[in-house]
């Protein structure tokens, strides 16, 4: 018996060797990584959770990109970092970013929602260093051309080296020898953004002269890279998570009675129990006083609408106060004409963009084909993690409804890698998105 | 006294790993164990009550005892497909066991009783591997017994039955994607249940030194009716994700064995063994949450398991009659299509290479020891439902003492 239990142990020894795979062996293909430079707007500055914020800026997806493209020789990836994890006050009535926590609203009703949190933010400062991270919060494609932008836009004047050059001149000074560009998409987010009602699409002349002086620039110093078309922003948390229809009346008695309102103002608008279209308006309407109509599937309403308005004095359907109809405020609604204008304007500047990728052999990240993809039923599955454009569950969209989460930032850093790899020959290895987290819930 | 310490002790450790295809163990008698883990016409023993019940009334003593232990050393190495992320399923001993009981009736009835370990499957890749949301760690053990009647013909036939009852037991882990203050959202399942089945089997003696075997081992339905799914998640989705009950559905796949061995003479035997394995029987593993919301109900893992054919080959030289050795081999190919492919049973295409001993210290008590060496071959796979890709590479250190004791 002793004997058996020594040979038993004797083998349990040697056999506790493991399995060999060899590492994976990142390879640079023909891209040299050496100088990395990011260049766009907020989506790649770190931006997040409607505030630039220092933990945003750690998981921005070209950081995520950098810290791969370090496994095949690339260097130093240097942000204009934010020290605060709060926010940075570039200008006055800046807010701290937007945690998920209990609010109480007008109908004392306790929910879970993005509130602002309160900290100290950074105070506006030139952080006097020279960056890699190109990615300015509200940058539009001709900004980027603009001399004297730093005067106009803080997050730039974080880290401009000039107050009266443009964006494009600076990339020579970093000497790039490879870029990522995620531009674009403010060109048509900012009109988006305001409802279609004080800001506008960029003029396609424009931004094929901003796109191409940018891509110019950036290939003029030698660099090679790959860069991202725009995807259809109205699918973003930010304008779909409030339904067209999201009116609920739970009584018959109150439906009646909206009936009945309707019908005095003579008002061709029938509610039911359960839910129906908000009120908006509607400048067309042959009605010869209230200029309103009920919403249509294919519109959207802005997650910054004022929700207790909506709850408790009857924004949406009829004023608690006045009793008139109360249609929702043009900035907070996309209309079937403003999103045909936001898709229009989208597939014109995408069809310039992939000229230009093709014509520069510049790689191009389908944005558009990815975003779709993840706002699908299946939405996109990477290691077990099931991600989709839902607000707060989806796990790839922060609380502001329009930037990502570290996770959603790993996949869009992934779609990058992917296009890379392809484009260049080269061998850079995946992000691990189950290394970085969604919505941090309280 | 001592005898019964030890079978205490077996079932103190009775937790198993699948080794080779599926979730099936096939380390039911040092013995055979020791020979290419053939067995289907064999009588040696009592554990012919399990490889083939036709084969009991063949033994030749009045009594006959075995039982024994086997110790599972699984070694596995995970590559991520694409990405710079490499790591080893964690150390754990396995411990599947047996013990066999025969009674010679009549000159040609018999009778026994078989306690065993035919499935399981128990494995940890710990808590926060790139896995996580798929497994952690799983527990999954089925106990079988099986009382058996066994009848020959005029020692040319023998034919047998067994009325197979199995508890099983399941516990796993995985982690949720839901973030919090606390860490990440969690799932743990438990419960356990019984099922029944049947193993019968005939025992062909056409001539001096030929057996012929053919064994047919049911499928064994392990349907977990109540086990308890318990959630770790932040208060806020706790209505999503209440603890509540759950239905896991599980089949113990049916095998039908086909072997034969002849003795050369006295002293050396060689034995082939064809085994089938229903594995077509595993679908999916259905997980059915008895308190239902909009994030919980019903989930089906596709797992599309494919029937397959194990070719076995073993041998036994009795030196003198205290000493007797073993040799053998087979080659086990995976039940799992490679888009299929879940670390939670992660399979390949093996090749095992056996050895045993059996040592006599008086006439009618063995002291049985074997080692199995499972080569994994390396395999790239996908789980296609999750997305999970990457690369496994397995091997199996396997060392077995029995004790057998006839008169």
């Amino acid at each position: 018996m002793k004997k058996l239990l020594f040979i038993i142990l004797s083998l349990a020894l040697f056999t506790s060797c493991e399995r060999k795979i060899s590492e994976y062996a990142a390879d640079k293909g023909t891209a040299n990584f050496t100088t990395y430079i990011s260049v766009g707007n907020s989506l790649v500055a770190g931006y997040a959770d409607g505030a630039l914020y220092h933990d945003g800026q750690v998981y921005s997806c070209p950081n995520l990109i950098a810290g791969q493209l370090q496994l095949a020789g690339g260097g130093a990836f240097v942000q204009p970092m934010v020290t605060s994890n709060f926010g940075v006050a570039v200008y006055p009535g800046v807010q701290p970013k937007l945690v998920l926590g209990y609010t109480v609203d007008c109908q004392g009703v306790v929910g879970l929602g993005p509130l602002r949190t309160e900290g100290a933010m950074d105070p506006f400062a030139n952080v006097g260093y020279a960056v890699n991270n190109f990615g300015i919060p509200g940058a539009k494609s001709f900004h980027l051309i603009a001399p004297g932008y730093a005067q106009m836009n803080p997050y730039y004047a974080r880290f401009a080296t000039s107050l009266t050059g443009a964006v494009v001149q600076e990339f020579n000074n970093v000497h790039p020898t490879f870029f990522t560009m995620q531009l674009g998409d403010n060109d048509v987010l900012a009109y988006a953004l305001a409802g279609g009602s004080y800001d506008s699409i960029t003029n396609p002349q424009l931004f094929y002269f901003a796109m191409k002086t940018v891509l110019g620039s950036l290939l003029a110093t030698g660099a090679q890279g790959v860069m991202a078309n725009i995807p259809d922003i109205t699918s973003i948390p930010f304008f779909t998570t409030i339904p067209y229809n999201g009116l609920v009346l739970t009584r018959q008695s109150l439906v009646d009675s909206v009936n009945y309102a309707m019908s005095l103002y003579q008002l061709p608008f029938h509610y039911v129990v359960g839910q129906n279209p908000f009120l908006i308006k509607d400048p067309t309407s042959p009605h010869p006083y209230f200029k309103v109509r009920q919403m249509v599937p294919g519109e959207y309403v802005l997650m910054t609408v004022p929700q207790d308005s909506m709850k408790c004095r009857g924004m949406g359907i009829i004023n608690v106060a006045t009793h008139a109809p109360y249609p929702i405020p043009d900035q907070y609604v996309l209309t079937t004409s403003e999103v045909a204008e936001i898709h229009a304007a989208t597939n014109i500047f995408n069809a310039i963009m992939d000229t230009m990728a093709s014509n520069h052999h510049v790689g191009l990240v389908d944005m558009n084909s990815k975003l779709k993809q993840l706002n699908s039923q299946s939405g996109i599955v990477w290691d077990g993690v099931h991600l989709n454009t839902d607000f707060v569950t989806g796990g790839a969209f922060s609380l502001d409804g329009i930037h990502l989460t570290p996770r959603g930032n790993a996949l869009s850093a992934n779609f990058f890698i992917e296009v890379i790899n392809q484009r260049f020959g080269s061998k850079i290895p995946y992000v691990d998105v189950t290394k970085y987290k969604g919505v941090v819930f309280p | 006294m001592r005898r019964i310490t030890f079978l205490l002790l077996l079932f103190c450790f009775a937790a198993m790993t699948s080794i080779g295809g599926g979730y099936q163990v096939g380390l039911h008698s040092t013995r055979n164990t020791g020979m290419g883990l053939i067995g289907t016409s064999l009588t040696y023993d009592a554990s012919s009550i399990f490889y083939n019940p036709g084969g009991v009334s063949f033994i030749k003593d009045k009594w006959s005892f075995s039982g024994g232990i086997s110790l599972i050393m699984a070694r596995v190495t995970f590559q991520g497909k694409d990405e710079n992320y490499q790591t080893h399923l964690e150390h754990q001993l396995n411990t599947p066991f047996y013990f066999y009981a025969s009674y010679k009736a009549t000159d040609n009835l018999s009778i026994g009783l078989a306690v065993n370990t035919p499935y399981g499957n128990g494995l940890s890749w710990g808590d926060n591997w790139q896995g996580r949301y798929l497994i952690q760690n799983l527990k999954f053990q089925a106990i079988t017994v099986q009382p058996t009647i066994s009848y020959k013909f005029k020692d040319i036939i023998g034919i047998g039955v067994g009325l197979v009852w199995a508890y099983g037991g399941v516990n796993l882990n995985k982690a949720l994607p839901i973030d919090y203050s606390g860490g990440e959202g969690q799932l743990n399942i438990k419960g356990n249940t019984i099922g029944f089945g049947f193993n019968a089997g005939i025992l062909i003696h056409p001539v001096k030194g030929l057996n012929i075997g053919i064994d047919y081992r049911s499928k064994i339905n392990m349907d977990v009716q109540n086990a308890n799914a318990t959630f770790t998640v932040p208060a806020a989705v706790r209505s999503q994700f209440p603890d509540t009950k759950v239905e896991v559905s599980l089949p113990l796949p049916a095998n039908l064995d086909l072997g034969l061995s002849y003795d050369i003479n006295e002293k050396l035997m060689i034995g082939i063994n064809l085994c089938y394995v229903f594995w077509k029987q595993y679908d999916s593993l259905v997980f059915n949450f008895k308190t239902q919301t909009a994030s919980l109900g019903r989930t089906a893992q596709p797992a599309l398991y494919q029937n397959k054919l194990i070719p076995r080959l073993g041998a036994q030289y009795k030196i003198n009659p205290t000493v007797t050795v073993r040799l053998g081999a087979y080659y086990d190919p995976s039940p799992v299509p490679s888009d299929y492919l879940n670390p939670q049973t992660p399979s390949s295409n093996e090749i095992g290479l056996t050895a045993g001993l059996s040592v006599f210290p008086f006439k009618g008590f063995s002291i049985d020891a074997a080692f199995l060496y499972l080569m994994g071959t390396k395999r790239d796979g996908t789980y296609s439902p999750e997305n999970f890709a990457g690369t496994y590479y397995s091997a199996f250190y396997i060392p077995a003492i029995g004790l057998s004791y006839s008169f």
